[in-house]
């Protein structure tokens, strides 16, 4: 589902990415982890195409995404669902609002809206606070909401990126339990983070990034204390 | 249908980012209504100075003095076929000679005088390409046309037409600062939200329509409101106005006719082309996808 064939990645001559070769099948669930500055959040925006790789290729659903036109990114974007660290929630519209967005801007009919999102409301556990804003919800609230809005429009794959970075180590791990979930409904699910316990807690496939380079790939893996070194 | 729920939920956006706007909606519509206000003003001055002007040149004569032995009525009708003339009066010698006669004391001789035709164009500008077309007219020998007065009243018209054109140039370009600047504002205020929506897909021409609406929204009511300002203008000082201008310059009042219609109709258009122009110049600017 997901396929990086020698990425590269340079800001101004400084490589982030080097030479980045990985594959992500369908309705698999994998940790990207290493530490600050390591890459992960560089490779997470080339796979959403916030960023376009200096050379290689990013491939989503066998397409390559770094050869798309500007207009056709939505396209792209609507394929997948990003969840971020900071949540990124429109601080003016409800929880049902914010959730329903995209599916309103497509043109999709009220009541397959009304479904759809109480539907995805269900699944991150957040059917009565629909009525909610955004700052009357905790951190971990706040983040399911972003979770449900990022599978509210059934993506083949979902992205988080750092997703448990606010939050505190139980909430993190319900989190990442709730990602866990959906990936077993069929949806390929790579997580960006560089907190231990919960890749720990988990045990699924352990993608380590450092200084830019993919230094391991472990299936039902841990994250190595000389990895974050 | 698809289409219907997308556009009813662009105009939602917009009302809701201008309801968002509070007060400096009204600033922002505020300062273009006195934009175009002025604009409006100056139009309509333009274009009534314009018509006061033409019909002065509507007034021009043109003299064609003919050669013995033609027919001034066949001669006239020719004329009358040229381009720019709007009436043909002919004057026989005979009445011509009397007139003379009853004015000056004149010896009593043969009459000198020839057939003559006044000739009335509908331009100033015309005068002179029309005095050469009647002077080639078979019968007409002689031509005299007032040259110094066309010229001049050309250059007045000239310059009016300038003139009208540099401030609508200016003030266009003015009221597409305000708008431009109003929605870059707008768009700064926004960023965050604009991110958010181009992450989770929506196209570009979503996230822009609402602030493409909201300059025309912003245009035509600025516009409504400049009509609203130059009608009132035109109610309290229209008599004024002819009172005064009777007394200095009877000619000119003769000549104000000013439908204020076009005025209005040119504030309406400009006002949501270039409110909409500029909004949708700026957020394709400043919204990168």
């Amino acid at each position: 589902m997901i396929r990086l064939q020698n990425v590269n990645k340079d800001y101004v001559g400084r490589p982030a990415l080097a030479n980045i070769n990985l594959q992500i099948g369908l309705g698999e669930f994998a940790f990207l982890v290493g530490p600050s500055g390591a890459g992960k959040s560089t490779l997470m925006r080339l796979l959403y195409r916030e960023e376009v790789p200096t050379s290689g290729k990013v491939l989503i659903g066998g397409v390559d995404i770094t050869r798309l036109e500007p207009r056709q990114i939505p396209l792209l974007r609507r394929r997948l669902g990003i969840v971020f660290q900071d949540y990124k929630l429109l601080p003016r519209q409800t929880v049902f609002e914010n959730v329903s967005y995209i599916l309103r801007a497509l043109g999709v009919e009220g009541d397959q809206v009304i479904r759809r999102v109480t539907s995805a409301l269900c699944v991150v556990n957040l059917e009565d606070k629909a009525d909610a804003y955004p700052d009357e919800l905790s951190g971990g609230e706040q983040q399911r909401v972003g979770i449900a809005r990022a599978i509210v429009n059934g993506p083949p794959v979902l992205l988080a990126d750092e997703p448990t970075g606010n939050l505190d180590p139980q909430t993190s791990l319900e989190i990442v339990q709730l990602l866990e979930r959906i990936s077993q409904r069929g949806t390929t699910v790579l997580i960006s983070t560089h907190d231990q316990f919960i890749v720990n807690s988990l045990r699924r496939r352990v993608v380590s990034l450092k200084g830019g380079q993919l230094i391991s790939d472990v299936d039902s893996g841990v994250y190595e204390m000389e990895a974050r070194a | 249908m698809r289409q219907i729920r997308i556009l009813t939920q662009v105009a939602r956006e917009t009302f809701s980012g201008m309801k968002r706007s509070g007060w400096s909606n009204w600033l922002v519509i505020g300062i273009l209504a006195m934009a175009l206000t002025i604009f409006g003003g100056i139009l309509q001055l333009t274009m009534t100075l314009k018509n006061v002007v033409d019909s002065w040149g509507s007034q021009l004569e043109i003299s064609a003095y003919l050669k013995d032995g033609y027919e001034a009525r066949m001669v006239a009708k020719r004329l009358s076929q040229l381009p720019n003339i709007s009436l043909v009066e002919i004057v026989p010698k005979d009445v011509a000679w009397q007139d003379m006669q009853s004015r000056f004391r004149v010896a009593s001789l043969k009459n000198p005088l020839p057939d003559t035709l006044h000739v009335r164009l509908m331009r100033a500008d015309a005068v002179e390409s029309t005095a050469n077309a009647i002077r080639k007219v078979n019968g007409v020998e002689h031509v005299r046309y007032p040259l110094k007065v066309a010229n001049s009243i050309n250059r007045f018209r000239h310059f009016l037409e300038i003139a009208g054109l540099v401030l609508t140039a200016s003030l266009t370009a003015a009221t597409l600062i305000v708008i431009g600047n109003t929605i870059h504002l707008v768009i700064q205020a926004r960023h965050r939200e604009i991110e958010i929506l181009s992450l989770m897909g929506v196209s570009p021409w979503y996230i822009r329509s609402p602030l493409v609406l909201q300059g025309a929204l912003y245009g035509s009511l600025s516009a409504l409101l400049a009509i609203l300002n130059l009608g009132a203008v035109r109610l309290y000082f229209d008599s004024f106005l002819r009172e005064q201008l009777v007394g200095f310059m009877p000619l000119f009042s003769q000549n104000l006719e000013y439908g204020m219609q076009p005025t209005f109709f040119a504030l309406l258009v400009l006002g949501i082309v270039v409110g909409a122009g500029g909004s949708a110049w700026t957020s394709g600017r400043y919204i990168k996808i």
